[in-house]
């Protein structure tokens, strides 16, 4: 049985689209066929961040509007042949899709895979109501900061609204030092005002921004703690039991020197 | 509300019921009336028109919608026994019903206050999403910030009450609002509004607010009890 798990947040620029590239890869390394979906028409990203930007030739609306066949506007991976992209259209807006289309699309992508991931786009109108309307799960995504909670708890009433179940959650780019000076939200404050099962927590890594920009999943990087959180996420999504990666920063080079300083004087 | 007019909530939301069988043009200046009055509790509101054995044609119907339009009323529905009413319903593009089969006796009938009503919830309200009840709400669960809750009568928050809620607001400032942590937005009862400072993240008790002397106060549960 396939699933079709929509990404989603409410607030721009918290991670969907990181989120959706990376699970779909760790998924995808695991051995699961997987196809991820861009449904935010008009700003396409997740080709630019899975590095298949230069191989799309039809995108989802061409599918729609049937210039294409859903087989033709699927773009393999370059490393996984299991993981699958169907681009979104850069040059229509979110207009150019009805919601019985998603679901028509969605139920023939059921047919070929275990997994499509569905990317959503910010904001609660029709472009987020079409990217959940085929989905079977929902995970948000939020980052420990009050506006993106905000909205991430206006998500969870639609989603609940829309009868699509409780959504399940990724806090990302949580930074462990400022939590700990109780200048960030934990993931506690998170949970407590969300009151949904939390699914994963991404630590903030720069290794994030490295891998984005060269379009390659952080994943494959052994050395990144949001690649391992990500992999982590993946494998609860399979159904197992993996335990929350400790937080703790690795301390700089210069911290480390206060560090020992800062306990010689004490 | 008034004598011709009366205002109920259940759990399917708000119903609006016209005395049958006064004189419309007053019906509506009273209608006016009790919008421009309890402003608070009817902006954003949705509800159901129960008209009983009133008839009316499309033209009527137009008026009186505008009319709750201006004061962002939206109606979704319309109940009434004549034909010709739920005609006009449709005809306006409004969803039309036959009168319930338990109607509520026409306004005027001597009732127990409609405050005394009250509404059990068992859930989060999470921001943008707005319960609006005549009598009082009970809601266990918490109340997110964004959220609101807006009632004629008091409100009882058992979990953490963070968004905004007006209770009295229907003018009655005879009412609570109570929390097992009240940490509001924003509270109103009646006409009276307050903000809470920022406090601290120590334990929380259970809290009451109330008017005394045209000012919303806060004490502790233990307190209020004495």
């Amino acid at each position: 049985m396939a699933r079709v798990i929509t990404i989603t947040s409410g607030k721009g620029g918290v991670g969907k689209t990181t989120t959706t590239a990376n699970l779909g890869t760790a998924l995808a390394m695991r051995g699961a066929r997987v196809a991820v979906m861009d449904a935010d028409i008009g700003l396409r990203n997740l080709d630019v961040v899975m590095g298949l930007e230069n191989r799309i030739v039809y995108d989802l609306v061409d599918v729609v509007e049937g210039r294409a066949r859903l087989r033709q506007a699927l773009i393999k991976d370059k490393r996984l042949p299991e993981l699958c992209l169907l681009p979104a259209a850069q040059t229509r807006d979110k207009d150019a899709v009805s919601p019985e289309q998603m679901v028509y699309l969605t139920n023939q992508l059921r047919t070929e895979f275990d997994f499509i991931l569905i990317d959503s786009p910010a904001g609660i109108e029709g472009g987020f109501r079409n990217a959940i309307v085929g989905a079977d799960e929902v995970i948000i995504v939020t980052t420990p900061e009050v506006s993106a909670v905000r909205d991430a708890d206006r998500i969870v009433g639609l989603v609940e609204a829309a009868e699509k179940g409780t959504p399940s959650l990724i806090v990302n780019r949580i930074k462990p030092r400022l939590v700990n000076r109780g200048e960030m939200l934990s993931v506690e404050d998170v949970i407590e005002l969300l009151a949904i099962n939390l699914l994963g927590i991404v630590p903030d890594d720069e290794a994030i921004v490295t891998s984005t920009n060269r379009g390659e999943a952080a994943v494959y990087d052994q050395h990144s703690l949001a690649g391992r959180a990500f992999l982590n996420i993946a494998r609860r999504l399979n159904g197992e039991e993996v335990p929350f990666l400790p937080l703790q920063d690795q301390p700089g080079v210069l911290e480390r020197f206060f560090g020992i300083f800062g306990r010689r004087r004490t | 509300m008034s004598d011709l007019i009366s205002i109920k909530g259940g759990r399917d939301g708000l119903r609006m019921r016209f005395d049958d069988t006064a004189d419309w043009p007053a019906l509506l200046v009273q209608l006016e009336q009790q919008l421009t009055q309890n402003q608070a509790f009817f902006n954003g509101a949705r509800l159901t028109l129960e008209l009983g054995e009133r008839s009316l044609d499309e033209i009527q119907l137009s008026e009186l919608l505008n009319l709750l339009q201006h004061h962002g009323v939206v109606a979704d529905a319309l109940s009434a026994n004549a034909r010709e009413a739920r005609n006009a319903a449709r005809a306006v593009g409004i969803t039309a019903r036959p009168l319930p089969r338990y109607a509520d006796p026409p306004p005027g009938t001597p009732s127990l206050a409609p405050e005394s009503e009250a509404l059990l919830l068992t859930r989060t309200v999470r921001s943008g999403q707005v319960l609006r009840h005549s009598g009082h709400i009970t809601l266990i669960g918490d109340l997110n910030p964004g959220g609101e809750l807006i009632a004629g009568g008091s409100v009882i928050v058992w979990g953490r009450l963070r968004g905004f809620v007006h209770a009295g607001a229907l003018g009655n400032a005879e009412v609570v609002i109570c929390a097992l942590e009240l940490s509001p937005t924003q509270l109103r009862i009646a006409d009276q509004i307050a903000t809470t400072p920022p406090r601290s993240n120590g334990p929380h008790v259970p809290e009451v607010a109330r008017i005394e002397q045209h000012q919303i106060v806060v004490e502790s549960w233990e307190n209020y009890k004495r």
